[in-house]
């Protein structure tokens, strides 16, 4: 397989994070938590690289420990959608009939509703905390994976191959893991890429409202919302969470394309 | 008689590779040339090359005069006055060349508006006589039908007929009959060489069928890995072939093969049998269960049929008749309504409990190569799969077994690490093989395997057939649209329309007395070589 330059570059910039998320205690000069009123609202400099926040503490090494929680958010938050989706969608479109019908009834359920109001309101019931936004996006996010997943299998199970399988007597769990699910995944893979970004920024969006990762915390959007206020006279504070946002999820949408291009099967 | 187009030493290139490699030839006023050549030959980039319709990528170099003018140093200005007018070109797929929107009657309207004089009513009528020019039945109904209401033949003439709008002096035909059943090919083709007779048209008529080419074409070129490998009259080519890869066309070609036909056994008892076997596709409405209908679209009516043990019944019918949802049935892809299917004297269910067990005994092998196989799958694991799926060999066994079958199928042993994508059309055709062949089974059933299929590649696979069935004592079922596969290779045949087995008998007698009026049409448009052009 040939790699595509997308995709190294892609993979270079997440690479890029997960470096700096398991050498954070090494590339961090202060105690991301560490108040210093001495240095309040500190502008840039050799001692605060970043300059520092409203409470003195260094927005460079909470900007490193904040990719640990950015990064744990973004790919601990796409496993079950994507789980659950590709289950549901697989059958309902292998099989079809009334699997289809119920589980596509669910899916236009959760369709209509703007998909960051339905996440926002089941936190809302359940209370902040990531793990709360875990299960809203276990609820939510499976529908687009499901839909993806489904019609690849709609295509799938009339094509030759899986006929063929089928008359070799195999059973159908075994077709639709061994024929359908390999062949189904390359969409829903290149959708994950994008969707993790997705789920790092409404991540970041909940905890900007103060609704997912409680404020001590090293959180980019808690980070942003807190300069918020200081933005004309402190704009470091929520300028560099805000860039390391749209460096890492650059990151996964290129990676994203150049999978979707090498994971094409080239005659 | 001056030449219309002189081609001189063309070259195309895309990137590294040659497409078309120093071919030259004339085309006289009038004439009609046939480009012979496999898929992937270059005879379709030529003929492009000619109208220089080739994507920005394409380097091309020599010389293309039409009527005394260099087309390919001529500016796209010039090219439009030429294309569509002076020079018209037909494809092989009319369904996507078709404005799928837009009236028949329209779409030869546009061409004529476009590049000619005419206005008003004249256009209609102009259009009315097109279409009845490629005989198109009650024009003026058609004309105003959309493509999708056509048919494939009708398609095609309705394209034909947007061609010939301008009164072009050149029509470049690129294998415009291959995606049409046998009885509609012919007509086209006769279509072809009327027109030549009647509007004195020039034709370059591009195909992979050497008999396609001698009903229109009295010069053909053979073209072979991007170079002209013969040249001449067609006449002389087909009884005298002097390049070696020509030779081998035409002892590939139906025509050419020896008949082989497998002895029956005296009075074996049937193998395979059905009985009234019908096959409907869509459900019952309501108002279908109050008004007692059967409802759905009936795809096979009733069909009864024996084959005896290591014989081979031929199924033929064209697109549309029923034959492949009959195989469908008999492997239980598709349950039948009513009737029922006999294997070794006993009420068989395909579809029912027991399918694995049943199976193992009937296999199926599928039309189009790269579809049948899994493409993510490495060759040798597809053919290990029934193996280790119905554990029918130790595991330790598994790679011996997968060479041996390999062997069997004339695969070299490298080609095991390959995907499919890697390999050629008639490779995964023997793979597929290969894996209906792994579960041991008593009766092969192969649906169209040959179509899809260059002509030398179709002789070989059928040789590989008739020495598989010699060697195991195969009973076959074959399903083609060609009838000349068909004899070929079977000893009883059944002839399919409309979902209803129209005839039915031994092959010979099928062929040579048909009693029904439609196998007599199928039979007479079986393309051959010593059909002489004009």
């Amino acid at each position: 397989m040939k790699l595509s330059p997308m995709f190294v570059w892609g993979a270079a910039l997440v690479m890029f994070w997960i470096l700096i998320a398991l050498s954070a205690p090494l590339l961090a000069t202060h105690d991301p938590y560490a108040i210093d009123f001495e240095a309040l609202l500190a502008p840039p400099s050799a001692d605060h690289w970043f300059g520092a926040d409203n409470v003195g503490r260094d927005t460079y090494s909470r900007v490193i420990y904040g990719s640990r929680l950015a990064l744990y958010i973004g790919l601990l938050g796409v496993i079950a959608p994507m789980v659950i989706g590709m289950t549901i969608g697989l059958l309902a479109g292998y099989f079809g009939g009334w699997v289809d019908t119920i589980a596509m009834r669910i899916l236009d359920i959760t369709v209509p509703f703007p998909f960051f109001v339905l996440v926002l309101s089941i936190v809302a019931v359940l209370g902040p905390g990531i793990e709360n936004y875990f299960i809203a996006l276990a609820l939510v996010g499976w529908v687009g994976y499901a839909r993806l997943a489904r019609a690849e299998a709609i295509v799938l199970r009339s094509s030759e191959f899986v006929l063929a399988a089928r008359t070799m007597g195999f059973s159908h769990p075994y077709i639709l893991f061994r024929h359908v699910l390999p062949n189904a995944m390359s969409p829903v893979v290149v959708y994950m890429m994008t969707d993790v970004t997705l789920v790092i920024l409404f991540g970041a969006a909940l905890g900007f409202l103060g609704m997912g990762v409680s404020p001590p915390a090293a959180e980019w959007g808690v980070m942003i919302a807190e300069g918020q206020i200081y933005i004309s006279t402190a704009w470091w504070i929520s300028f560099f969470p805000g860039l390391a946002m749209v460096l890492i999820g650059v990151g996964f949408a290129l990676m994203g394309d150049g999978l979707a291009k090498m994971l094409r099967i080239e005659r | 008689m001056s030449a219309l187009l002189c081609v001189r030493n063309l070259n195309v290139r895309f990137g590294d590779t040659l497409a078309v490699d120093d071919v030259s030839f004339d085309l006289p006023r009038g004439g009609a040339l046939g480009i012979v050549g496999e898929s992937g030959s270059g005879k379709s980039v030529t003929c492009r090359a000619l109208m220089k319709l080739l994507p920005q990528t394409a380097m091309i170099d020599g010389s293309v005069e039409f009527d005394g003018q260099n087309i390919l140093e001529a500016s796209e200005t010039t090219l439009n006055t030429l294309r569509g007018k002076r020079i018209a070109m037909i494809f092989q797929s009319p369904a996507s060349h078709l404005d799928p929107l837009m009236r028949i009657g329209d779409q030869v309207a546009e061409t004529l508006r476009k590049h000619t004089d005419l206005k008003g009513r004249e256009v209609l009528k102009e259009v009315r006589r097109l279409l009845e020019v490629v005989r198109i039945p009650e024009p003026d109904r058609w004309a105003k039908a959309y493509p999708h209401q056509l048919s494939g033949g009708m398609k095609q003439r309705a394209m034909i007929a947007g061609a010939l709008a301008c009164k072009p002096d050149l029509l470049l035909a690129d294998e415009p009959t291959t995606a049409l059943d046998a009885t509609v090919q012919k007509s086209v083709l006769d279509l072809l060489v009327d027109l030549r007779r009647t509007q004195g048209l020039s034709m370059i008529f591009v195909s992979h069928d050497l008999g396609a080419v001698a009903r229109v074409c009295e010069d053909v070129i053979v073209m072979r890995k991007s170079k002209v490998v013969e040249a001449g009259k067609t006449r002389r080519v087909i009884d005298a072939p002097q390049h070696e890869y020509t030779q081998m066309l035409i002892a590939s070609h139906p025509d050419r093969l020896t008949l082989h036909t497998p002895q029956a056994a005296a009075h074996a008892p049937p193998l395979i049998e059905a009985r009234g076997v019908q096959v409907r596709y869509g459900g019952r409405s309501l108002i279908d269960i109050i008004s007692k209908r059967d409802g759905g679209f009936p795809a096979v009516k009733g069909a009864d049929f024996t084959v005896q043990a290591g014989q081979t019944l031929g199924i033929v019918g064209e697109s549309g008749s029923g034959k492949s949802t009959l195989a469908r049935a008999l492997v239980g892809l598709v349950k039948p309504a009513q009737g029922e299917i006999l294997y070794k004297g006993k009420p068989a269910q395909p579809s029912g409990r027991n399918r694995a067990l049943y199976l193992r005994d009937v296999q199926l092998v599928y039309q189009h190569p790269y579809e049948a196989l899994s493409p993510r799958m490495r060759i040798r694991d597809a053919i290990a799969e029934p193996l280790r799926r119905h554990r029918l060999c130790p595991t330790n066994e598994v790679p011996a077994r997968v060479a041996d079958l390999m062997k069997q199928v004339d695969l070299e042993p490298m080609l095991g690490e390959r995907l499919p994508a890697q390999l050629s059309g008639g490779q995964c055709q023997r793979v597929a093989i290969a894996r209906a062949l792994a579960m041991d089974p008593q009766v092969l059933i192969a649906d169209e395997v040959t179509s899809a299929l260059d002509v030398t590649l179709q002789a070989q696979v059928m040789d590989l057939l008739i020495r598989l069935q010699k060697e195991r004592g195969l009973t076959m079922i074959f399903i083609s649209h060609d009838l000349a596969v068909i004899r070929r290779l079977c000893n009883a045949v059944i002839v399919m329309r409309h979902g209803e087995i129209v005839e039915a008998g031994p092959t010979a007698d099928v062929f040579d007395h048909p009693t029904q009026e439609y196998t007599r049409t199928l039979i007479d448009a079986i393309p051959h070589l010593q059909e002489a052009a004009l």
